[in-house]
Order: C-alpha cells, then sequence, then structure tokens
C-alpha cells in the first residue's frame, strides 16, 4: 500500500485519492496582448523534477478537500503535506544516484540531475 | 380508494431480502427511505443552528457524528455534514440558517443505507476496503469515506455490543447499491452467506414496469 496522510481524515491507501498535477501554478492576469507562448506556458509547461516536487492531491473517495503534497519524485518519500494557499514547507530531499551513472531520464531540471552516487551526499541540489 | 396507477415507490435493494450467514455471523439488510440532506455551512455558524434545530452537536470532530433517538449528524468535510433520519428536521434547520450563507440539499434520493451487522460483521467488511476497521481504529459513532470494492460509499458505525458485534451501516449511491450488496453477500460467504446473483439493468426495469 501506498499511503498518503489527508490533512483532514488521516493514513489512507492511495486509491481514495484524485492526481491534481504540479501545485502553485496560478493562471496569469488577462492582458489584451498575451501571447501564445505566455499561454503555452501556463497551460502546457510542468517543471518535472528529479527530486521535491510540490503537487496538488484530492482526497476523492473520502473527504473530497484539496490539498498539497511535497514528494520526492526519486524515492516517492512524502515529505509535507499542507494546504491550499499555503507555502510549501522547506525540506530536505534524499537523491540516490540513477544505477548507471546516467542523468535521470525524464528529468528536466538540471540542478535535481545526480550523476554519482558520492554527489548525493551533499544533497544533489534539489528543488 | 388508492390509484392503482400510481407510481410505487421503490428503493434501490427493493429486490432484495434481508439475508444472514450461518447462526447470524453477518447479516445484510438495506434501511431504505431514511430522509438525507447534506449541509454545507460555516462551522460555527451551522452549530449552532443545528443546536437549535435538531437538538444536535455538529460534530467538528473528522470522522465523528452525533446523534439522538431520530436524527444523526455525520461529518463528511470540515464544511459538510449529512444529516440523517426519518424525518430529520431539514425545513426547521433551513429556517433557522435563512439569513446565513449555507446549503442544504436533499440527497434522499440518491443513496441507500445497507446495514451490515453481526459478529463477524468487521471481518466480512475488511475484505472490501483499505480502511482501518480494526477496534482500536474504528469506534461506535464514526464515520469515514471511503471505496468498498468499486463503489464509493460512507462506513458508520452505529453501535457494538459484546454478544452481537458491530452494527455497520454503508451510505451508498443509489446505482452502487445492488453491486454491493452483491459484494458483501460474497464477503460472507465463508460464514455461510447465501449467494446472491447480480440482476441486469433491464431485469430491473422490467419489474419495475410491471410493479406499475
Ligand atoms: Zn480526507
Amino acid at each position: 500500500m501506498f499511503v498518503i496522510k489527508c490533512p483532514n481524515c488521516g493514513e489512507r491507501d492511495l486509491s481514495e485519492f484524485s492526481y491534481g498535477g504540479e501545485a502553485h501554478i496560478s493562471r496569469p492576469e488577462w492582458r489584451d496582448e498575451m501571447s501564445d507562448t505566455e499561454w503555452a506556458e501556463f497551460v502546457f509547461m510542468r517543471t518535472n523534477p528529479k527530486g521535491v516536487f510540490a503537487e496538488r492531491w484530492n482526497h476523492a473517495a473520502g473527504c473530497r478537500r484539496w490539498f498539497n503534497m511535497l514528494r520526492n519524485t526519486a524515492t516517492d518519500d512524502i515529505l509535507a503535506v499542507y494546504g491550499m494557499g499555503e507555502e510549501p514547507p522547506e525540506v530536505t530531499a534524499n537523491l540516490p544516484a540513477t544505477p548507471s551513472g546516467e542523468a535521470a531520464i525524464g528529468s528536466g531540471n538540471d540542478e535535481a540531475k545526480v550523476i554519482d552516487a558520492g554527489d548525493a551526499a551533499d544533497g544533489g541540489g534539489g528543488a | 380508494m388508492a390509484d392503482p396507477t400510481a407510481p410505487e415507490r421503490r428503493s434501490p435493494l427493493a429486490h432484495r431480502s434481508p439475508i444472514a450467514a450461518e447462526r447470524d455471523a453477518v447479516r445484510l439488510a438495506e434501511i431504505p427511505f431514511l430522509t438525507k440532506h447534506i449541509l454545507r455551512v460555516d462551522p460555527e455558524i451551522g452549530a449552532a443552528a443545528v443546536k437549535s434545530a435538531l437538538g444536535l452537536d455538529l460534530p467538528q470532530e473528522p470522522l465523528t457524528s452525533s446523534r439522538s433517538n431520530e436524527t444523526a449528524c455525520l461529518w463528511l468535510g470540515p464544511d459538510e455534514w449529512m444529516i440523517v433520519g426519518q424525518d430529520n428536521g431539514a425545513a426547521g434547520l433551513a429556517k433557522e440558517l435563512a439569513q446565513e450563507h449555507f446549503q442544504l440539499t436533499d440527497v434522499s434520493d440518491y443513496y441507500t443505507e445497507v446495514e451490515v451487522s453481526g459478529p463477524r460483521a468487521r471481518e466480512a467488511l475488511m475484505k472490501l476496503t483499505t480502511l482501518d476497521i480494526h477496534p482500536r481504529a474504528f469506534q461506535a459513532g464514526q464515520v469515514a469515506g471511503s471505496l468498498f470494492g468499486h463503489a464509493n460509499a460512507w462506513l458508520w458505525l452505529t453501535g457494538e455490543s459484546d454478544d452481537d458485534g458491530p452494527t455497520f451501516r454503508l451510505i451508498v449511491r443509489w446505482s452502487m447499491a445492488d453491486y454491493l450488496w452483491c459484494l458483501l453477500a460474497e464477503c460472507g460467504r465463508e460464514w455461510g452467506m447465501p449467494e446472491e446473483q447480480p440482476v441486469a439493468g433491464e431485469a430491473l426495469l422490467q419489474a419495475s414496469a410491471q410493479s406499475l
């Protein structure tokens, strides 16, 4: 079981939750001269890091409330759960090196990439 | 004389009779037609109104409930409750809240209740859900929303006795009720619960049409 701690209901299985994508992405204030690039940035572009990632979750089968969560995408460790509209707390994440020594696949966050196992010891960048 | 063409009120499990495992280890029964309302309101404002209209404490703690003889108030979310009972007093509550920002929705025909009771009721339910319903984690009066098989439902432990075990109620959506019933019967099979065959939608429609 992958257990998530809902701020209202406590620890529940992942199957009760639905995923809401990256957190803290706010809709840009509308302006007439807004470019497609700017809209595309808001609609499509996400950070997809290896490491600490802020994401939204909904306790769909329980209290049906949204909350934010910091998850280490490399290890699936849940680092923090906090309310909607709140700032993400400071956390530290363990970033294991990839076994082949290559950069993590799918990681768009070069700062978070760990090439050598030794790099992981000094934190490896984080988010 | 009653109008023979008047539609008959049918509960979603009208085609099921209460069933039990051997020596009543687990029992299933529908409790149909209870009046149910969803209340959404600021917790403080709601507490005062529910107290004066229904004489009940509005549960502020997550996963708890309050209850009088006739009516119960179940916590569903930080600003959301279900009020359930024969005549649950919702009209009086709406009057009490008239000047406030609130929502009170009649969901009586949206949900039905299935009572699961007996000394093995806990074990039977454990087969269906990831919820921790061990007695140390889930006690009388507690309410939790979860998945039971594929069905979303609210589980409410209304009471527990030493001889007869717990009495749970599952508050489940109309269209999922028959699915959940058959699944609960399956969970009781090891204690001799009779097998319940799912009824296809077409057969239900025909039964409904014939009853008119
Ligand atoms: Zn919850």
